[in-house]
């Protein structure tokens, strides 16, 4: 019987990744913006889903519960970061680390914004938010969470959830615009 | 900006106002232009969404994920049964590498979606809760028998 679940815990918990560790690794590159950093940050948050098993509640969702170990996990990192990032670099800037992206989605002039440069907007414009707001955002947008599940997950109230992915959707938005209003030069050059 | 209306926009094209809010920013934004143009930007917006290159993660992610499990420290409840039975053991947990090696050499490109069924997850979920011993709130059946034969397992 302990062999069975010795073998079924390896077996659920790779099971448990692969259905979801999509999702977490989308959700911290859309928090760090930064590939590499976000698949570490995807590794460690299994890591300690698997560490944390016991806090999990059967009757929370489990998607819901994955992403309060994930924010609460981004959320740390990205204050220890930034803390470092402000003091040791600012040069990093001009290359305008923003989103990685696997692979190009070949480009297509005839859409206002694809592709990369919508990548680009949206990145700075997740950069630019706050963090709450940047995961209020990405479990809605990316997730298609709804806002009483990003409540959960966030520890906050639904009324917070909905401002906070007011403003985020509406910084996107504006950053959207701004590109796609400044993109004209860009489309004679296609 | 000024308009009272503006920050239930968002939730109103998510669909995520409630029935009565629902109908009075509609019949609101029959008569205010800027709320109109609120609207057909938040919709624009989050259409364009869909525009995003996909992103797939590095396939190494698994096993790196898996080797970091590994080097873990044992849990309280592997220390005990280390202790208990040794010789039983220990080919155990051979058996269980095994067969978790098997798992992950079978199909390592082609993740196993929809395998998973809520049971099986739930047990997941628990096992935690099993191999520490705290078992207060444990409803799983088959837990409590993994817990109730524990005791065979110094016995033989
Ligand atoms: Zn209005």
């Amino acid at each position: 019987m302990m062999l069975k679940v010795a073998a079924g815990d390896r077996r659920a918990f790779a099971l448990l990744f692969d259905r979801y560790h999509v999702s977490v690794a989308r959700f911290a590159l859309r928090f760090v913006g930064d590939r590499e950093r976000a698949e570490e940050l995807t590794q460690d948050i299994f890591v300690k889903l698997y560490r944390n098993a016991k806090s999990y509640k059967p009757t929370a969702k489990f998607k819901t519960f994955l992403f309060r170990v994930a924010t609460n996990h981004c959320l740390n990192e990205v204050r220890r970061g930034e803390y470092r990032v402000e003091h040791t670099s600012t040069e990093a800037q001009e290359d305008e680390g923003g989103l990685e992206v696997a692979g190009g989605e070949g480009d297509r002039p005839d859409q206002a914004l694809a592709g990369r440069e919508l990548e680009r907007a949206v990145g700075e414009a997740l950069k630019a938010m706050s963090e709450r707001e940047r995961a209020a955002f990405t479990m809605c947008r990316f997730e298609g969470m709804a806002y009483r599940d990003i409540a959960e997950a966030l520890e906050a109230s639904e009324a917070a959830v909905k401002s906070l992915i007011h403003r985020a959707t509406l910084a996107v938005a504006r950053k959207v615009e701004e590109l796609q209003t400044g993109s004209v030069p860009a489309r004679s050059r296609a | 900006m000024s308009c009272p209306y503006e920050e239930d926009l968002t939730a109103y094209v998510d669909g995520e106002l409630a029935p009565a809010r629902r109908a009075e920013v509609e019949t609101h934004l029959g008569g205010c232009a800027g709320c109109q143009g609120t609207e057909a930007l938040l919709r624009r917006t989050v259409a364009s969404m869909a525009g995003l290159p996909e992103y797939t993660p590095s396939p190494a992610m698994r096993r790196e994920v898996l080797a970091k499990l590994d080097a873990l420290p044992p849990t309280l409840g592997e220390r005990l049964r280390a202790l208990l039975r040794p010789s039983v053991l220990v080919p155990a947990a051979g058996l269980a590498a095994m067969a978790g090696l098997a798992l992950y050499t079978a199909a390592p490109s082609e993740p196993v979606l929809e395998v998973a069924d809520a049971g099986t997850l739930e047990l997941a979920m628990n096992l935690e809760v099993v191999e520490d011993y705290d078992v207060v709130g444990l409803e799983n059946g088959e837990d409590l028998e993994v817990i109730a034969s524990l005791h065979e397992l110094e016995v033989r």
